[in-house]
C-alpha cells in the first residue's frame, strides 16, 4: 500500500497546493513567508495570549493591590465569590438592558437610513456626511458633550424641552433616566455606523430580483419585505453581532457619561464593573476572574458571528 | 524671583555640594497644587543643578499607577502626589516611604508651624506617608448679596442652615442650597453623619451607617434636597462649585480649596459676592478636613534629593510664594494668620481650625474605596425615595459588614 496520498500536504500549507509535488522553489517560498510572518506571530502572542494567560493565572489567586495577606492560589474561590455577588448578576442585567435597548433602537433606525440614502434624494451626499460626523468622534468626547447637554439645569436639552414646555427630566440622576440617555448617545454615535454597513450591503445587490418584482406588480413594501430584506439578511446578521459585541464591552461612554455606571448601580455593566473591582476597589484577582467571565459571555456571539461571516 | 527664594535657593546650592543625584522624577496629578509645584522647578534647578523631570496622570487612574509602579518596584519616581483617601491603601501596601526623619531634621519645613490635628493629617500607622500639600476643610460658602437682601446670616448651626436655605427658596431670589447629592455624595453624607453624633463603623470595624444618628444625618441631606437646583441631584464635586458660583443659589457646603477656580470673572458673574464661613455644626462639633498629600514612594532611586524638593517647594520660607503661584492653601498658621494675604483669600482663617473641633479625615482604612462605592450605590436610590432611609441604610450596613471585616486581617 502506497502511503503516498496519506502523506501529502499533512499539517502544513506547502502541501495544499493539490496533486502537483512540491518543488524546491516553492518550499523555500513558504519557508521564507513564514519567516517573514513570525514578527507579527510573536507580536500577536505578546499583546493578546500572554495577557489572556496572565488573566487566567491570576483569576485562580487572591492577589490585591492593597496587599492583604500574602497572594497565594486559591482555586476557584474568586469565581465562586463573583457568581454569589449580587452586584455580579445586577450588572449583567443591565449589560443586556442596555444592549436591548440599544439594538432595538439602533438597527431599525440604521436600516431605515440606509434604504432612505440609497434612494439618491437630492441633499443625499450632504446628509450622509452629516449621520457619519458622530462615528468618526472618541466616545469620551462624545459622553463629556452630552453629559453637559443632558445636565438638568444648565444642558441645553433641558432648556429645549422647556422651550416647549416639556418635563424636564433629571436624565442621568435616575435610573430610567440614565437608562434611556446612554441608549440614545450610543445610538447617535453607532446608528450611523449599520447605515452605512447596510448602505454598502444594499450597493451590493443586484438590481435585477428587485426590478423583476415590480415589473410584476409588488408594491414596494413588498419588494423590500419579500425581496430586499432576504437579500441583506445575512449581511444584518453579521452587523447585529457585531452590535452585540460592542454593546457587551461598552466602557468610555458610561465611564464619562454616567460617571462610572451612575446614578448608583444603575448603568454599571459587567465591564464597568470589573474596572471598579480591579481599579477601583484595587482587587486584581477578582477582576481578573470577572474578566474571564465577561470572556464567556461574548464568547457565543464572537462564535456565531465568525459563523455568519463565513457563510455569508 | 523673590527674596526668600532667591535666599532658600543660596542655602540650597551650599547644601547640594556634594549631592550624587543628577534628576528627580515628579508624579504629580493635575491640580492648581500640581502647576504650583511646577512653578518652582526652574528656581530649584538653578539652585540645586538638579534637573526636575515632570509625569502628569489624570485623578482617575494616577493612584492605581502609582501603586503598580512601586509594586513593581521600577524606581520610577521620586516624588508623589496623591489624595488622602489613599493614604491608608498606600500606608497598607508600602507604597510611600515615611518621611519622619527628614521632617525631623529640617528647621525650613518647620512642622511645629502646623497644629496637631494638621502635623497628622499624612500619618498612617503612627508614620507621616505624605506632607500636607493643601489644607481643605469643608466649609460653608454663600452669596453676600443675597444674605444681605434677605438679612441673613451665616449658618452656625445645620437648623440655621436649613432656615436659610428655605428663607432664600421663598424669597425667589434662587435656590436655596447645594450640596453634592450626586457621585460624591460621601463628601457631604460623611460629615453630617459625623456631626449628628454618628460614625461610619466603630472600633472593631463592625459598621453603624444604620444607627439613629446617621438616620438623622441621612434624612437630613435628603430634605435639603427641596431647596437645591433641579440638578443636584446629579452634581458631583465639581459640579456643585460650577452651579454656585455660574447660577443663583444661596449657600454651598463645599472644600476650601477650590476657592482658586473661582476666580476668574469668565466662569463666575458673581466674583466679589461670594463669602465664607466655617460649615455649620450639629450635636458634635466637627471639621471635615480633606486636601492632597505628597511625598517619597518606597522604591524612589533619589530619596534625598526628591526631601530637598520637598522642603524647597513647600518649607516654610516659600510658603507665601507657593499659595501666591496659585496653590489651594496649605494650613501653616504663619499663613492663615497672615493678615496680608486675607484680600485675596478671605477664607485662610477657616482653616485655622479650633482646638474644641473635632478634625475627621476621609476614613483610613484600606478598603475605603470599595466602602465608598457601596454607600455611594445605595445613595441614589435613598435620595429619590426609592427606598426608605432606614431601609436603604440597614441593607448598606449589610452590604458594608464583609467589607469591613476585611479590615480586621493583618
Amino acid at each position: 500500500m502506497s502511503d503516498a496520498p496519506a502523506s501529502r500536504g499533512r499539517g502544513r500549507p506547502g502541501g495544499r497546493l493539490g496533486d502537483r509535488p512540491e518543488r524546491p522553489i516553492e518550499r523555500e517560498g513558504a519557508r521564507l513567508a513564514r519567516l517573514l510572518a513570525a514578527p507579527a506571530w510573536a507580536m500577536l502572542l505578546a499583546v493578546f495570549l500572554v495577557p489572556i494567560l496572565g488573566a487566567l493565572w491570576l483569576s485562580f489567586r487572591n492577589e490585591t493591590l492593597g496587599s492583604f495577606s500574602p497572594p497565594r492560589f486559591v482555586g476557584w474561590e474568586n469565581y465562586a465569590g463573583s457568581l454569589a455577588d449580587p452586584r455580579f448578576w445586577e450588572s449583567i442585567r443591565t449589560t443586556l438592558l442596555l444592549l436591548g435597548l440599544g439594538l432595538l433602537v439602533q438597527m431599525p433606525l440604521g436600516v431605515g437610513l440606509a434604504l432612505l440614502l440609497h434612494r439618491r434624494l437630492r441633499g443625499t451626499a450632504l446628509f450622509r456626511t452629516a449621520l457619519i460626523v458622530p462615528m468618526l468622534l472618541t466616545p469620551v468626547a462624545v459622553g463629556l458633550m452630552w453629559r453637559f447637554m443632558l445636565d438638568t439645569d444648565l444642558g441645553i436639552v433641558n432648556w429645549a424641552l422647556g422651550e416647549l414646555g416639556a418635563p424636564e427630566p433629571n436624565w442621568l440622576g435616575s435610573r430610567w433616566g440614565a437608562v434611556w440617555a446612554v441608549t440614545v448617545v450610543d445610538t447617535w454615535q453607532s446608528a450611523p455606523f449599520v447605515m452605512l454597513v447596510t448602505l454598502a450591503a444594499l450597493a451590493g445587490l443586484p438590481p435585477g430580483p428587485q426590478e423583476a418584482a415590480a415589473v410584476d406588480g409588488a408594491r414596494p413594501w413588498q419588494v423590500f419585505a419579500f425581496v430586499t430584506f432576504p437579500a441583506l439578511l445575512p449581511a444584518l446578521l453579521v452587523l447585529l453581532l457585531i452590535r452585540v459585541i460592542d454593546g457587551l464591552k461598552m466602557f468610555d461612554l458610561l465611564f464619562i457619561l454616567t460617571q462610572r455606571g451612575g446614578p448608583g448601580t444603575a448603568t454599571q455593566t459587567l465591564g464597568m464593573l470589573i474596572y471598579n473591582t480591579g481599579f477601583g476597589f484595587f482587587q486584581t484577582s477578582r477582576a481578573a476572574a470577572l474578566g474571564v467571565l465577561m470572556v464567556l459571555l461574548v464568547l457565543p456571539a464572537w462564535l456565531l458571528w465568525r459563523r455568519a461571516e463565513r457563510a455569508s | 524671583m523673590t527674596r526668600p527664594r532667591l535666599l532658600l535657593a543660596a542655602s540650597l546650592a551650599a547644601l547640594a555640594t556634594g549631592a550624587g543625584a543628577e534628576s528627580i522624577s515628579l508624579y504629580l496629578i493635575p491640580s492648581p497644587s500640581s502647576s504650583a509645584i511646577q512653578s518652582f522647578i526652574p528656581a530649584f534647578t538653578e539652585a540645586t543643578g538638579i534637573e526636575v523631570v515632570v509625569t502628569e496622570t489624570p485623578y482617575g487612574e494616577a493612584h492605581q499607577k502609582l501603586l503598580l509602579s512601586v509594586q513593581m518596584g521600577q524606581g520610577q519616581y521620586d516624588v508623589a502626589q496623591f489624595d488622602n483617601t489613599f493614604l491608608a491603601p498606600f500606608g497598607a501596601a508600602g507604597v510611600m516611604r515615611p518621611l519622619d526623619d527628614y521632617i525631623a531634621a529640617s528647621p525650613d519645613y518647620d512642622i511645629a508651624d502646623f497644629s496637631q490635628g494638621q502635623q497628622d493629617y499624612g500619618k498612617w500607622g503612627g508614620q507621616t506617608l505624605g506632607l500636607t500639600l493643601s489644607t481643605e476643610p469643608m466649609i460653608q460658602w454663600y452669596r453676600t448679596d443675597i444674605y444681605d437682601q434677605l438679612g441673613l446670616e451665616p449658618a452656625t448651626t445645620w437648623e440655621e442652615f436649613r432656615a436659610n436655605a428655605a428663607a432664600v427658596e421663598a424669597s425667589g431670589l434662587g435656590d436655596g442650597v447645594i450640596l453634592g447629592w450626586g457621585r460624591e455624595a460621601t463628601w457631604w453624607w460623611m460629615p453630617l453623619v459625623w456631626s449628628f453624633g454618628g460614625q461610619l463603623y466603630d472600633e472593631t470595624f463592625e459598621p453603624q451607617v444604620n444607627s439613629p444618628e446617621a438616620v438623622a444625618a441621612t434624612e437630613y441631606f435628603k430634605d435639603m434636597l427641596q431647596y437645591g437646583p433641579e440638578g443636584g441631584l446629579t452634581a458631583n464635586g465639581d459640579d456643585v462649585t460650577i452651579k454656585f458660583v455660574s447660577g443663583d443659589i444661596g449657600a454651598m457646603i463645599q472644600y476650601s480649596g477650590y476657592w482658586g477656580s473661582t476666580l476668574d470673572p469668565a466662569t463666575n458673574p458673581n466674583l466679589g459676592n461670594i463669602g465664607t464661613a466655617r460649615m455649620p455644626v450639629g450635636p458634635v462639633d466637627v471639621t471635615h478636613l480633606a486636601g492632597w498629600n505628597i511625598g517619597i514612594p518606597a522604591d524612589a532611586p533619589e530619596p534625598d534629593a526628591a526631601w530637598r524638593f520637598l522642603e524647597f517647594v513647600l518649607g516654610r520660607s516659600n510658603a507665601v510664594a507657593y499659595l501666591e503661584s496659585g496653590a489651594a492653601a496649605i494650613g501653616r498658621t504663619s499663613i492663615t494668620g497672615n493678615a496680608d494675604l486675607l484680600a485675596t483669600n478671605p477664607y485662610l482663617p477657616l482653616l485655622s481650625i479650633p482646638a474644641t473641633s473635632r478634625i475627621e479625615r476621609y476614613p483610613q482604612i484600606r478598603t475605603w474605596p470599595e466602602v465608598e462605592k457601596a454607600i455611594l450605590d445605595v445613595m441614589p436610590a435613598i435620595l429619590t425615595g426609592e427606598v426608605e432611609v432606614q431601609a436603604g441604610l440597614d441593607a448598606l450596613n449589610e452590604t458594608l459588614r464583609p467589607i469591613l471585616a476585611q479590615e480586621r486581617a493583618p
